[in-house]
Formats: structure tokens, sequence, C-alpha cells
């Protein structure tokens, strides 16, 4: 077990590395960069000045050796200064993130919640009524576009009934406390929540609908058990495992795929600040951002691995790398 | 416990058979044939209301259902029905041709590295793991640059209005394939463990024959429940893109870019929206449900459960 | 088995139910505006990247030593009187380099202070001056640090500039913002190169010692909001709230939402709705709020390039324009507010010349021009060339994701299919679209774009000859069509340095003239801001040109 999440550990350390030079190399790819942006903007500018520019922001040196000092001065700590805002780069990322989390936290709590009950409740008695209403709720969940999701919540419930705020982060100026910033995080998280339930409850009750035909189910019921703990006690666990996979890569997307809805909320996550820094030439900004999404999807895997492991006996941890 | 027997993939006059008890799969398979249908004859609408559907009327803007134009006019004075019709045929390419190329190499990685495991696992995994931790936004921009005839795509198809079209199958393609080849690879590792499996191993059957005679047809059911889903997500990925602007270029019309159009008009010509949502709304549900019927159908154990 | 899923909804809702018992009912008084914008400011120093966020939160809490006020006159903010040659507090000179140069002086307000109380003295017009000259920090605008060759400080209020070359504006100092020298001195020095990460603008935002307008900066949270208070030091007339909060909303779509829900009470015309969307906006809500439209210096073009082939020949660009119908699409699109262009000069500047040609909708004398360049074959109802066969066909790009922008676009393409000619659009984000595309200029055919400047603002960046961005200077300069026209150079050196305001605008009706009638560049029209307000707000008068309506803070009211 130990041996397993140590190797898991270096095999991602080595993907982690690896793509910070791919996300360098693609963010150095991209047309454009910040001394270009501010060429568009002053005509006055002469090519004496643009290399004064360059070097200042350190744009003159070819992608390899501008990546080797970056990584020479971020194995020591240093991640250097956000372009755009200025700032340490840890500076700017740290609140985002804690936004980033309070509404992934959340929303994904909630989607679990309801999703995998729900998906449970289905598989139990598949092509009832029941079963097809709970599909055609996933189904909505998971047809609506973000955006029109987004819209439509603020319409209703800040625009026609006006009980939620439109968005933002909390009452600017006062502070109102947790339940200031709570009361601004429910349409976000609604959103975040509706858009992902649907996922989970559909995989859930197609994992559980496997798992209810395998033989050991039959020996089960054959032996006299309830439902409930046919269900519950022996083909839960299996059937958590495809779950799990889904949940660890849904994680990791939404890190940095919440990037809609906090646009639409004007709620400044990861999502939106990764995107700003990616147009605005925010090179430090962008490359740490993005490793951090990296990062936790990385770890969603093993966390995800490590779930297979616990969930499904016949996986041993060795198994995997014999 | 009995030793499983797998049987052979199903006769297809089965297949049929049961996927038609399914009524919701049916309707919505028959529901997509119309508007595939329908998408398809986009140029005969076209010739019939005598309209065409990128020609922009300036006096015209915001008409309300007419003869002329069944559905009003959009914020250039366009039709609003040729442009769904022309919409759609976009969306379900895009759909389902970058649907199916994600499918098939996320389903040949993941065999693979389940059924192999060792090194050839670890280092697929690991570019799995690698891809779906690439960034999505940077690389879109970069391709967004890339001169399409670098790529090996012809002139003439490079400078066509349907040069973002492609690019977006490519883009979805490319980065798509990790959700298949991850529940493919799982599934595929726990079945090679499994007796039957193993039976056959022992009975010296070559690799590629277990694997495709004994695994795949167990694979099917994942592999299907994810391309359905996985169509009418690349449909709404495409309607994000459109929201980021690197989505379809206008004039061509997506349902995807039709709704983000539509989202500053929604106050005032909400149809706009209402339309293009509707369409992804319902194709998207309708593929689920296909999905759900072929899995059913596909399965040799579901007839049981049907009646049960 | 129990139903889990209906117990998480009801969970779910009691949740919702509290919450909302314990938002409280948002006081609805008069001592604060809320005003949304779309964009946070990246950094709040006042010298380091422009961008229109920054300059309109700032200007509530700065003040520039000169602007051009709301009738477009240049006027002294920050000091007493504006010095011109006429009242001698400008002096024509030789400057070292043997050029014509001059020297203005200014006086500080004698009542100036930061906002921590101390006044604002030559010590920090020094301080921002050095700073400016060292040109290792990327403090802007470069061109006045360079052409700024020497200041003096008469005593602590009075000071001479010495510029190198003599030009008309000679005494708009617009964008020389100042930077306090007892707060920003230290961190300057510690390491010139790595000031632009270390000013208290940006570590100490809140920092009151940093502003000296009606408001300070009392509150950040990034890309949420900012918070501005009353500068009790303030010398001028107190602003009218006691407290301005700036929201931002990226999407506009939301924006609305926003001021529909009460969140925001206003939305900057600066960074806000565009003129369609304010339209839309009046007839539905007319009735509740003000809507304030006011046309500027956002000139909306289409760029030509001068390269290709097809467009080198003058008559197809002359055929270009006559096939566009522009007065259809500013009257149907934008109900007017957004006047035809007929060149690069807006007809509220002074320098604008009315008595040169305009260009109106004619698609026939299009056609003739087509059929003059040879372009008579039809096939596919696109236009061909009766020898090459070549098809009469230009890639028109912009930038992707620009609502307007694409409709325009798709107007322009149908109407030019019209007359044959097959327009072919390919759209970029912003950020590859102006990072390279037009920078480098690889557009092939038309580009469309905007120009956001200043009142008589001479267009040597974008339309002399010196300025071609190519690969030699480092794609330095905006003459992205590529124009080459000796006149135009000429014109163009001479208007900078001519005086007599006169003859002057002689020089830019024959400036106007060449414009048009070469037509490196399709003018489009003027976008007009649209400020969308409260009924009880008044005193706000937008300007039409890049300095906001904020400056002007203290003569906003409530009704």
């Amino acid at each position: 077990m130990l041996r397993f999440l140590g190797e898991r550990l270096v095999q991602s350390a080595a993907v982690l590395a690896v793509m910070s030079f791919v996300i360098f190399a693609l963010i150095g790819l991209m047309p454009g960069d910040p001394v270009d942006l501010m060429i568009s903007a002053d005509p006055d500018l002469t090519s004496a000045d643009i290399e004064k520019l360059r070097e200042i922001y350190g744009l003159d040196r070819p992608v390899v050796e501008r990546y080797g000092n970056w990584l020479w001065a971020a194995l020591q700590g240093d991640f250097g200064f956000s372009r755009l805002f200025a700032r340490p780069v840890f500076e700017v990322l740290i609140p985002a993130l804690g936004h980033t989390l309070a509404l992934l936290g959340i929303s994904l709590t909630l989607a679990l919640c309801i999703g995998l009950p729900l998906g449970i409740w289905a598989a139990v008695k598949p092509y009832s009524v029941r079963d097809y209403a709970v599909n055609l709720f996933a189904f909505a969940g998971i047809s609506v576009p973000s955006f029109w999701l987004g819209l439509l919540l603020i319409i209703v419930f800040a625009v026609i009934l006006g009980i939620l705020p439109a968005g933002g982060l909390g009452t600017p100026g006062a502070d109102g406390g947790w339940a200031d910033k709570l009361i601004y995080l429910v349409l976000p998280a609604a959103s975040l929540t509706l858009a992902s339930v649907g996922g989970h409850t559909r995989y859930m009750r197609a994992s559980m609908l496997e798992t209810l035909r395998q033989d050991y189910i039959r020996t089960a019921r054959a032996k006299g058990l309830t439902e409930r703990r046919v269900v519950l006690g022996h083909a839960l666990r299996n059937a958590l495992i495809p779950v799990t996979t889904i949940v660890a890569l849904d994680f990791g997307f939404l890190f940095s795929g919440a990037l809609i809805t906090e646009t639409i909320f004007a709620y400044p996550g990861m999502g939106k600040l990764t995107y700003d820094a990616v147009m605005g030439n925010d090179f430090n900004l962008a490359l740490v951002a993005l490793l951090l999404a990296t990062l936790v999807t990385l770890i969603g895997n093993i966390l995800a691995d490590l779930a297979y492991a616990w969930l499904d006996p016949r996986i041993g941890f060795e198994g995997k790398n014999q | 416990m009995t030793a499983a027997i797998i049987k052979p993939a199903t006769p297809l006059s089965l297949v049929t058979r049961r996927f038609l008890r399914h009524r919701l799969a049916v309707a919505s398979a028959a529901l997509l044939a119309v508007l595939a249908a329908l998408s398809l004859a986009a140029p005969l609408f076209e010739t019939w209301l005598a309209l065409d559907a990128n020609t922009v009327d300036l006096f015209n803007r915001f008409a309300p259902p007419s003869t002329d134009h069944p559905l009003g006019t959009d914020e250039a004075g366009r039709d609003v029905l040729l442009r769904l019709l022309y919409g759609g045929r976009v969306s379900l390419f895009v759909g389902i041709s970058a649907a199916l190329t994600a499918a098939i190499l996320g389903t040949t990685i993941g065999l693979l590295s389940g059924y192999f495991g060792g090194a050839l696992d670890a280092i697929f995994m690991r570019v799995t793991d690698g891809v779906i931790a690439l960034p999505l936004l940077p690389l879109l921009i970069v391709l967004a640059a890339l001169d399409l005839e670098k790529l090996g795509f012809s002139a003439a198809a490079a400078q066509s209005e349907g040069a973002s079209l492609y690019r977006i199958v490519v883009i979805v393609a490319l980065v798509g394939w990790t959700t298949v080849a991850r529940l493919v690879r799982a599934t595929a590792l726990s079945l090679r463990e499994r007796q039957f499996v193993l039976a056959a191993k022992a009975q010296g059957a070559s690799a590629a024959r277990i694997m495709a005679v004994h695994i795949l047809p167990n694979l099917a059911s994942p592999i299907i429940v994810a391309t359905t889903l996985s169509v009418g997500n690349v449909i709404l990925l495409e309607s994000v893109l459109s929201f980021l602007g690197l989505g379809i270029q206008p004039p061509l019309p997506s349902w995807g870019n039709l709704l983000t159009n539509a989202q500053e008009l929604i106050w005032d010509a909400p149809a706009l929206a209402v339309y293009p949502g509707l369409a992804i709304f319902v194709t998207v549900i309708a593929f689920n449900f296909v999905g759900d019927g072929l899995q059913d159908a596909l399965d040799p154990r579901s007839l049981e459960r049907g009646r049960r | 088995m129990r139903p889990a899923g209906p117990v998480s909804f009801s969970i779910l809702a009691a949740v919702l139910l509290l919450l909302c018992a314990v938002w409280p009912a948002q006081a609805k008084d008069r001592d604060q505006l809320t005003i949304g914008i779309t964009q946070y400011p990246s950094t709040f120093h006042p010298n380091i990247d422009s961008m229109l966020a920054k300059s309109y939160i700032l200007g509530f809490t700065r003040r520039p030593f000169t602007v051009h006020d709301q009738d477009w006159q240049l006027v002294c903010m920050l000091c007493t009187k504006l010095p011109t040659i006429e009242n001698g507090l400008a002096v024509p000179e030789t400057a070292p380099n043997g050029k014509k140069g001059i020297a203005v002086t200014y006086t500080i307000r004698p009542d100036a202070v930061w906002g921590d109380g101390k006044p604002i003295t030559t010590k920090d017009v020094l301080f921002t001056w050095r700073m400016g000259r060292q040109g290792q920090t990327g403090i802007l605008p470069i061109e006045f640090y360079r052409s700024a060759y020497k200041v003096e400080a008469k005593d602590d209020k009075t000071f001479t500039i010495h510029f190198d070359k003599l030009t008309f504006d000679y005494n708009a100092i617009n964008s020389f913002d100042l930077v306090p020298a007892h707060v920003d001195q230290v961190n300057f020095d510690a390491d010139p190169v790595a000031y632009k990460n270390k000013t208290a603008f940006d570590t100490d935002t809140t920092n009151e010692a940093l502003y000296f307008g009606p408001y300070v900066i009392s509150e950040t949270e990034r890309g949420s909001y900012v918070v501005l208070e009353r500068n009790p030091k303030w010398w001028g007339e107190p602003g009218p709230f006691k407290r301005i909060v700036v929201k931002i909303i990226p999407n506009t779509a939301a924006l609305e939402a926003n001021l529909l829900s009460g969140n925001i009470d206003m939305i900057a015309g600066e960074l806000g709705f565009t003129v369609d969307q304010a339209l839309r906006f009046e007839t539905r809500h007319g009735k509740s709020f003000q809507v304030l439209y006011k046309p500027g210096l956002i000139y909306e073009h289409i760029d030509l390039n001068m390269d290709n082939p097809l467009l080198k020949n003058r008559d197809l660009r002359h055929a270009l324009i006559y096939a566009i119908d522009r007065d259809a699409i500013s009257k149907q699109l934008f109900g007017g507010r957004q006047p035809v262009a007929q060149s690069a000069v807006n007809p509220l500047d002074w320098v604008y010349a009315d008595d040169v040609k305009h260009y109106t909708y004619d698609p026939k004398k299009a056609l003739e021009l087509i059929v003059k360049a040879g372009f008579t074959k039809l096939e596919k109802g696109i236009r061909h060339h009766k020898n090459t066969g070549e098809a009469l066909r230009f890639e028109f790009m912009t930038t992707a994701g620009s609502k307007v922008r694409e409709l325009v676009q798709q107007v322009l393409q149908s109407q030019w299919k019209a007359v044959g000619v097959d327009v072919r659009i390919k759209n970029e984000p912003a950020r590859v679209y102006f990072g390279q595309t037009v920078t480098q200029r690889k557009f092939t055919g038309l580009a469309m774009y905007a120009w956001l400047s200043a009142p008589e603002s001479v267009p040597r960046g974008t339309l002399h000859s010196a300025h071609i961005p190519t690969e030699a200077n480092g794609w330095a300069g905006q003459n992205y069509p590529g124009f080459d026209n000796a006149e135009m150079d000429a014109l163009i050196e001479k208007i900078e340095v001519e005086l007599d305001k006169p003859k002057r605008k002689a020089m830019w009706k024959r400036l106007q003239e060449i414009y048009v009638e070469e037509l490196p560049v399709i003018p489009l029209y003027f976008r007009a801001e649209a400020y969308i307000m409260p009924k009880w707000l008044g005193g706000v008068k937008p300007t039409g040109h890049q300095y906001p309506t904020s400056l002007w803070v203290e003569e906003w009211q409530a009704k």
C-alpha cells in the first residue's frame, strides 16, 4: 500500500515536471507576448524601446532558457510576480483558490449527496416511473448550457424574486461575516451543482445496475437477504468503483472549468483568474495556476486509484505494477 | 460460484428487438433521426422558403414569425429556422464526429493499458493524466492561431468557412479520449482477473483474441454510455467555446454560437435563445436515452431485468 | 429503500430558506453609489500599463495636471494656470539636440495635498519624472519621458519642463501622473527594475497617501470590487456620496441582471454596455433609468492590407466602400447613436473638415469599379478576373467573441456578396489578433478594430510610413495597413510642429482628403458610450474621449 502510494507520487511528480515544461512551452507558443500588447497600445514606441521592454520582462531569451530560469527560481520557492497584478504569484492565487475551494466544496458535496442516492434509488427499480423521472432530471441537468442556467438563476432569484444577490463575493464595505459570503455563494453553487449532479446520478445508476446483475448479488438474494442489505451492504461497494473515477476527474476539470459560472456570477475564482492570466499574457500567473490545476487532477487520480483498490479487493496494489 | 459464461456478441436482430422495447430510447432515436434529416435538408428549406441563411436584412430585424419566416428573424434579419437547421448540421457533426474519434482513441488506449498492465499501463496512464491535466484554454488559443495548412489540411479547407469546425473536432478528440480510456482501463483491469478470461488464457487464446472476444463485448456498455454522454458534452462544450469566442466562427451557425449570441438578447428576444437552447437540450437528452437503450440492448442480461 | 434524494433536497431547501432569512435587506440610502463595470484593473499604479478600468477608478482618486474637459478643451486640474506661449509661461527654445524645443512652466495648486495631508510639491514632480526617465521600469508613456529631457523646480510648487521638440500640444501633460515621493521613493530607489512589483500602489493600495482626489480607495477585493471613501483632505467640492463602490461584473447580460436586481445602481459608459444593448435596455426600462449616449473618439474601422495585390488597386478599395451601407448600419443597429465616420477625424474635433468627400451607399458605382478592375466574370455569384480567373476574395478578420463587431461583420459580408465580392470571415481571440495578427500585419485582407484617442491626436503612428511594423523594426508602429504616402508623411511632420491654428487646420483638411481618397482604411463609425444611470443621479457629463467621467465626480449629484 505504502509502496504503491510512493510509486504513484513519484510518477505524478514526474508528470507534473513534464507538464510544467509543456505548459511553459504552450504559453510560450501562444502568439503575442506582453510587449506585443503594449506595442499595440502605444504608437510612439521605437524598436529600441521594444527591445528594452522585452529585456525588462525577460522575453528576449529563448523558451528553454526562460524555463530553466523559472524552474531554478521556482525550486527555491520564488514563483515570480504576476505581470498583470504586479504581486507575487501566490498572493494573487491564494484568495482565488480559497474562493474556488469554497464554491467547489459546496457544490461537489451537494452534487454527490443528491446524485449518488438518486442514482441508486433509480437503479433499484429500473424502468419504473421513478427511474424515468430520475433519468429525465439527470439528463436535464447535464443538458443545460451552464451560462444559460446561470443567467436563468439570476433572473429568477435576483431580479424577479429579489431574494438572492445576483453576483459577487460579498457585500463590499460591510463586513457581513460568513453568512454574507455564504449568501453570495448560493446561486453559483446551485448552478454548478445542477450541472454536475446529472452526471453523478447517471454514472451511479449505470454502475449500480451493472453490479446488481453480478452473480454474487444473485447469491446474496438467494440467501434471502433483504433488498436493502443487498444493495447497500453488498452492491454499493463495487458500484462505487467507476463512480470514483468520474468524481476524481470532474474535480480536476471543475477546478479550472468553473470559468463560465464564475464569469456569470462575477465570482473571482481560479477559472476566471486562469483565463485572465492566459488572455492577458501573465506568464508566471498562468503557469502556476495551470500547474495547480494539473496538481489537483493528479491528486484526484491518485485518490481514485486508492479508492479502487480499497473498494475492489480483486485489484491489489501490487497487481497494477506487475 | 458458477463460472460466468460469456456469450459471443449478440446477434444484431436480437439487439434491435431489445432496443425497440425501450420506448424512450426509440422515441429519442426517432427524434434524432428527424433532427438529423431536417438539418441535412436545410438547403431544401432554403430553396423552399426562397431565402438564404446568411443574407442579412437590416430592415427586418427581430421580425415575429410569419409565413415568410416561420420562426421569425434574428438580430441581423436572417431567418431563424434556417439558421437553426444549419446550426444543427454543424452541432451534430461536431458532436458525433468528435465523440466517435475520441471513443475509438480512448478504447484502444484503455484496452491495451488495462489488459497488459505493467509498464505499458504506467506509461499510458501517465500520458492520460498528462492529457487530462492539459490546460484546454492555452491549447485552444495556440490552435486558434495555428496555420491549418501547416497541419496538412488543403489550402481550400484551411480557408473555408468550416475551418473552425475541423479545428474543434480535432481539439475535442485530442483531449476528450481520456474519459473513455480511463473507464475502459478500469473495467478491463477487473475483467482480466475474471475466471472466464483466465480460462480462455489457460486454453491458449491469443491476447488479441481475448481482448476482442472476451473483453471488448463486456466493455461495450461503459463505452456506449460514455460516448453517448460525450456527444452531448461536445455539443455543450462547443457552446462554451462559443461563449469564450473560441468556437465556430460566424457566419456559420451552430447551436452553441446561436445560443451565445442570444444571451445579450435574453430580455428582448427570448425566443432566439429558447430555440437553440431547446435544440441542445433535447438533442443531448435524446443521445442519452439512446445510449441507455443501446446499453440494455447490447447487454445479454438486460431482458430478464427488464421484466423483473 | 428509503429515498435519500428527496431528503437532501429538503435539507437544501431548508438551508436556502435559512440563508434568505439571514440576508440583510439592502439599505437603499443615497450615501452610497454602486457602479458596475466589466473589468478589474490589474495594477493601480497610474503609470504602469494603461487600462480603461484603472483610469476609471483612479479618476475618482487622482487628478492629472492637465486634461481635456467634457467640451474637449484643455484645462488645468492640478495646476493653477494653463501655460501658453501667449501668456509667457511657455517659451520656445533650442533643445540640446539642435531642434526646436520648448520650456513650459506649471504651478501646482497651493492647496493640493496628498490623502495623508502632506502637500503635493515639486519633489513629487521630480521624483515621478526621474522614475520615467530611468527607462527600466516600464513607466508609460515612454514618448513623454523621452521628450521631457529636463525638469527644473523653481520652488515647492513651480516647475519647468523642457521638451526637446515643439509640438502644438506642448502644454498638454495629461498623462504625467504624479507619484508621491514620500511614499514610493524608497521602493523605487531600492531597485528601479523591481519597482513595478514593489510599488505601494499594489502592495498598499488602500494607503490614502497615494491619492489626492475627492475619494480614496478604502478596500479592494481582487476581481470583485473596489470601495472608495470620501477623502477628508480633498481641497475641492466634496464628492456627492459618502462611499462609491465599483463592482466588477464581466458578463454584460449578468451586468444588466445586476442592475435590475438593485445589486448595482448604474453601469459606467466607459466599460459597460454597447450602444445596441443600451438601446434595447432603454426601450424596456427607459421609465426607470436614464440612458445617456455620447459618441466619441473610439473610431471603429477596417484596415486594408495594402500589400494585398487586389487591395493595391485603389478602384477596388473604393468599390469596397461604395458597396456597403454604413448609414443603414448606423441607423438600424445603433439607432443613429453611432455616427458614420468619414475619416479618422471625429466631427466633434475642431480640426474636422466637413467638405471632404463623403462616401455613400452606391452598389452600382461599386460594381462599375469592380468591372473596371477587370473582374467581369461572374461564377456562383462571385466576381472573377477576366484574364487570370482570380476570384475577388478577401479574408476579413476581427476579434472573436465581440458580438457587435461580429454582427457588423456579417452585415458587411452580406452587402459585399451582393456585388460579387467574396469575403471570408476569420476571427481570432483578442489575444492572438492584437498580439500578432494585426500588430505583425499577418492579416491578408481586412481587419476590423477600433482606435481610442485624445482630441486632435496626430496620426503619426497609424499613417506615417516610418511606422509600418516590420520584422526589422521589431514590429514597432501602428501603421497596420502599410500605408506609404510621401505627402501624408510630410503633412504629419508639419502638423505636429505647426503652432498656428488656422494653418494647422488647413493641413488637417488636406490630411483628411488624402485619407479619404487613398482609403487605406474603411471608416465605419464612431462608437458611442452608453451610460445607464438611475433617474436620481445628475451631473454626469460623458466626455466622449479617453478621459473618464470619474474625473468630474464632484459635479455628480443625487437628486
